[in-house]
């Protein structure tokens, strides 16, 4: 560790580290667009730039390193002229038209010509003309003139897929970024482009004249597309009721996270968002019921407890089946262990997950389920579900997630389920599958309740809650936890369980693999 | 039109991707000796170049949209560079520029139908002390007016 001293402060930092690195640690913004976190300094944008002490001319932040006792001004006139200066270049090619580009609120061209800029053009030229609506993916469309050749994208194509896709082309004020021929961008990260344009260049049209950026509400989250676990934040409009906009998930952003996904999420977890809104149950649905007064939550765990105990008491464990999956957060697993495997013994429990995708060798896995890993450490046994063996034998099944439709055609399945007396299931969804249950409980997505998911590298991921759930949806953890104070074999165990937090501090005490991971 | 390198070329830029480290560290060298063999670089040259050096081709197009001794399309057999940069432009390039594109037809950029002439404007050609200066192909030629260039052009066959 090395002083400098930042706008007279003395700030304490890495040896090698840069200027601009140094002052984001000590909370200072340097103003820079060509810059990425995920690539090495380019320097070609100059909105950087900074005072040194001893040093003639203005430095630029992003590659300039450190040196013991280096004396940097990031607010003197000069730097606050420079940066002026740099936007009125920046600006003089650009076509000021935030009124109706898609990516103002979101670009930080925009945001520094506030702060810094405020000048009267002087530039009286005519402007370039230029492709204003080139595709270059599949959604993904770019603006030349309102690019600012800060090559981020043509970096991202070149050092993270390693597919170059994008090239600039020509020179000086003739340059421009562009597709080989009509050749678009054709990978699975497409979609990180229009997130790394600092300015209105690269849009995406999953988006694009939709909504607003401002009118968005931002909440982090962990994608539950495959068993990588990338983080994510959900974008979603909180709706008007003036104006009847409704509530709705608009966009899913890549959230950095150096261990499990860098700076980036797929496409699959990007554009796959639908999941979240799309025929989601939002009420119980009591198809059979057998003499019991309506359902509610309060009421769910005791009528669940009531209806295992009696198969119990009559030494008919047996007689219990459970269907798991794995979008269940690593709490409701090792709640469900303890319940059905440790205190109840259950033979029968199996799994319905989606069916297994293609890996693309980078982020996405071939689990399209996010806690597989946390099931095996919990101590499951992952088997998928065998009709003829959960039939046989049965008279209650516990079901858990709308998976059980992928595996199984509604025919076979309900030649199955036709044999077992009380079935009930967790779902998200409203679907034909719910009909062949007596009682369907509505849950809430990983996206809209707490807890943690184990990733396909071991890495212990907690989450809160980042949207609401929807009607009557509410965790399973909670009803878990319910049943096993009201079943009454371990009562004392279940009691303290009041949040998921609580429930993975008892992990880490009963399992090693989770011990300090909470 | 070969779509390959004669065996001459290949020869050399066997040569010339021998001295780097690393092969696309060798792409300006191989363009020069690209054009000298096709006369141009279009996305067909694009394509081979990038095949013997292991790279993709938009890489190659990014160099040749780079640079301008580099040219997308075939030249006529004079290439006229003229200097417009700072000394030219004060002994009158301008003029010079307007004056070549009254005799030949063609504007800064264009090749005549004959395909004899190709006009280009070019930044400084390092000939100062000769201003306005002008290249044909690979000669010089400096201290210009409009007479002295009648001569010169009607000495090209």
């Amino acid at each position: 560790m090395i002083k400098i001293f930042i706008d007279k402060d003395p700030v304490e930092v890495e040896e090698g580290t840069t200027v601009l690195k140094a002052a984001e640690r000590a909370g200072i913004h340097i103003p820079h667009l060509c810059y990425h976190p995920a690539f090495p300094p380019e320097g070609s944008c100059r909105m950087c730039l900074v005072e040194i002490e001893g040093f003639p001319k203005l430095e630029l932040a992003c590659s300039t390193v450190v040196k013991k006792d280096m004396k940097i001004s990031t607010k003197s006139e000069r730097v606050v002229e420079a940066r002026k200066a740099v936007l009125e270049f920046l600006l003089a090619e650009h076509p000021l038209d935030c009124p109706i580009c898609d990516k103002a609120g979101d670009c930080k061209l925009q945001d520094y010509y506030d702060e810094y800029g405020l000048f009267e053009s002087q530039f009286k030229e005519v402007k370039e003309k230029r492709e204003k609506k080139l595709k270059i993916g599949k959604t993904l469309i770019l603006d030349q003139e309102r690019c600012i050749l800060c090559t981020r994208c043509v970096r991202f194509l070149r050092e993270v897929t390693e597919t170059q896709e994008l090239g600039v082309f020509h020179r000086g004020v003739h340059s421009s970024v562009n597709i080989y021929d009509g050749a678009t961008v054709v990978n699975n990260y497409a979609g990180n482009l229009a997130e790394i344009c600092p300015v209105g260049a690269i849009t995406d049209e999953d988006f694009r004249f939709k909504t607003r950026s401002w009118f968005l509400e931002k909440r982090e989250s962990i994608c539950p597309l495959c068993s990588r676990g990338c983080n994510i934040l959900i974008e979603y409009h909180p709706g008007f009721a003036r104006f009847e906009v409704p509530k709705k998930v608009y966009r899913i952003k890549a959230r950095e996270n150096p261990e499990v996904n860098g700076f980036w999420i797929c496409d699959r977890g990007r554009y796959g968002y639908s999941y979240l809104e799309e025929g989601r149950a939002d009420q119980i649905i009591l198809n059979k019921i057998d003499g019991e007064n309506v359902l509610t939550w309060e009421n769910i765990s005791e009528y669940l407890g009531e209806k295992i105990k009696r198969l119990y008491s009559a030494k008919k464990a047996t007689g219990i089946a459970l269907i798991l999956h794995t979008w269940l957060s690593n709490e409701e697993l090792f709640l469900v262990h303890k319940i059905f495997k440790e205190d109840l013994k259950v033979e029968k429990i199996f799994f319905a997950d989606p069916p297994q995708i293609e890996a693309d060798g980078y982020l996405l896995t071939s689990d399209p389920s996010p806690n597989i890993r946390g099931a095996l450490e919990i101590g499951f046994d992952i088997k998928t579900v065998d009709l003829d063996a959960l039939a046989d034998g049965t008279d209650f099944l516990l079901a858990f997630g709308p998976f059980l439709s992928g595996l199984f055609s509604l025919g076979d399945l309900k030649e199955a389920l036709d044999k077992i007396k009380g079935k009930v299931l967790f779902s998200y969804y409203s679907n034909e599958l719910n009909s062949l249950f007596d009682i369907v409980i509505p849950v809430a997505l990983i996206a809209e309740k707490a807890g943690s998911l184990t990733n396909v590298d071991g890495i212990v991921q907690s989450f809160q809650p980042a949207l609401e759930p929807p009607g009557e949806s509410l965790p399973e953890w909670k009803v878990l936890a319910d049943l096993g104070k009201k079943l009454g074999i371990d009562s004392k165990f279940f009691e303290k369980f009041t949040s998921p937090d609580a429930i993975l501090g008892e992990m880490g005490k009963k399992i090693t693999f989770f011990q300090e991971k909470e | 039109m070969s779509l390959e390198f004669s065996e001459k070329a290949k020869k050399k830029i066997e040569e010339i991707v021998a001295r780097y480290p690393q092969k696309e560290a060798a792409i300006l060298p191989v363009l020069h000796v690209t054009q000298q063999e096709f006369g141009f670089i279009s996305a067909v040259q694009e394509k081979i170049v990038a095949k013997v050096l292991g790279i993709k081709p938009i890489r190659v197009r990014e160099l040749v949209t780079f640079y301008t001794m580099l040219t997308r399309e075939s030249l006529g057999k004079y290439h006229i560079q003229v200097c417009t940069n700072l000394s030219c432009h004060l002994l009158g390039a301008d003029n010079f520029v307007d004056y070549l594109v009254d005799k030949l037809g063609i504007q800064p950029g264009e090749t005549t139908p004959d395909k004899k002439f190709t006009l280009s404007t070019v930044e400084c050609l390092g000939a100062c002390e000769r201003a306005p200066c002008m290249m044909i192909n690979f000669n010089y030629y400096g201290d210009l007016d409009p007479k002295k260039v009648d001569e010169i052009l009607d000495n090209l066959k």
